[in-house]
């Protein structure tokens, strides 16, 4: 039996041989690669597919479907969700260890660098102190003011939150 | 397209959808499987539906779900070990044994041999052995993906070494023969 015409599409009996069950799984598979791709030998297929033709499946599609629907979006929603709150705990830690007091210039005292020998140390009193006390630097508002007081409000917050506990103890 | 119209169109088309599985995959609990695949493909692709060919673009997401299935299985049955990367699409054509074995054809012969092959593989064969086209210019010549073309060529290589092979052994019986008359 041909299951392809010299054209490469399906022969009338090798669509029929689909249908009945007689084709092996390699002809089960060119049939199948070219029913992906061939919309005319796809019209052909489906018309074939009518009526008593249909095999109802053993189960219910509509249940386990609309449960693995439900599933992945529950999962997405998790996976959103618990992203979110990776990102907020790292955020915590970093606000309590003050590693983003160093980004905001709390603490650090002076980011340039010199090379013993080449360039005098800085004197002890000339860095300026920078703290959250000061009024803001020439330059900085709108965004950096912003930051400032949100970092303030938040340590706040957190300190308060911690007061009992200290208390406790 | 909204749940309710989505249930509609499970309940609708379950019965087709399942049957082109189960006649692509015998394995009545793969084809179950493969069924509520192509539904799950159709939720998410759902805005891609054209109007009025339901039943065809169902038909065609199940025939994509089967033809991976069967492919998989296929390669895991033909593949000896090391050949697993020819085949993957856009695996390096003239390498292996298959291009070895071709290689040691004269033109003539290769030329009868491809076109003795029957589709869907006489085509690919011909348009990159003997004309010489790139796999992704003859899979666009041929109007075929091209991923199916290359898996295609990579099954006809396969073809084309065992029926050398085949030649080969032949050829020798006949010459020990005549050695030992």
């Amino acid at each position: 039996m041909e299951l392809f015409r010299d054209d490469g599409c399906l022969t009338d009996e090798g669509l029929r041989a689909l249908t009945a069950g007689q084709l092996d799984e390699l002809g089960r598979l060119e049939a199948a690669e070219h029913l992906s791709y061939c919309d005319r030998c796809l019209d052909r297929y489906t018309a074939l597919l009518t009526g008593g033709a249909l095999e109802a499946p053993p189960h219910d599609l509509g249940r386990p479907v609309n449960r693995a629907i439900l599933t992945r979006l529950m999962n997405n929603l998790y996976g959103r969700a618990a992203v979110a709150s990776v990102a907020a705990v790292l955020a915590l830690t970093f606000w309590r260890s003050g590693a983003l007091g160093l980004t905001l210039g709390r603490d650090a005292p002076s980011l340039e660098m010199y090379v013993p020998g080449q360039v005098a140390p800085p004197a002890a009193g000339s860095i300026p102190e920078v703290g959250f006390d000061q009024p803001p630097r020439p330059g900085e508002r709108g965004a950096g003011a912003l930051t400032r007081r949100a970092y303030e409000a938040v340590s706040s917050l957190l300190d308060g939150l911690a007061a009992p506990d200290t208390a406790r103890h | 397209m909204t749940k309710q119209e989505f249930t509609a169109l499970v309940q609708t088309y379950q019965g087709l959808v399942y049957t082109v599985c189960h006649q692509l995959v015998p394995d009545g609990d793969a084809a179950e499987d493969l069924a509520q695949e192509t539904f799950l493909a159709a939720w998410r692709a759902a805005d891609r539906c054209p109007p009025g060919f339901e039943k065809q673009w169902l038909a065609r997401i199940a025939a994509n779900k089967a033809k991976d299935y069967l492919r998989s299985g296929w390669a895991r049955k033909v593949t000896a070990p090391g050949d697993e990367v020819m085949a993957l699409a856009g695996a390096p054509p003239d390498q292996g044994p298959e291009a070895r074995a071709l290689a040691a054809l004269g033109e003539e012969e290769l030329r009868r041999m491809i076109l003795a092959l029957r589709e869907p593989y006489r085509t690919p064969c011909r348009l990159c052995l003997l004309e010489g086209h790139a796999p992704a210019e003859a899979a666009r010549l041929c109007r075929r993906p091209e991923k199916t073309f290359n898996a295609q060529l990579w099954r006809a290589r396969k073809m084309l070494r065992a029926q050398i092979e085949a030649e080969r052994e032949q050829e020798g019986r006949s010459t020990d023969g005549t050695v030992s008359r």
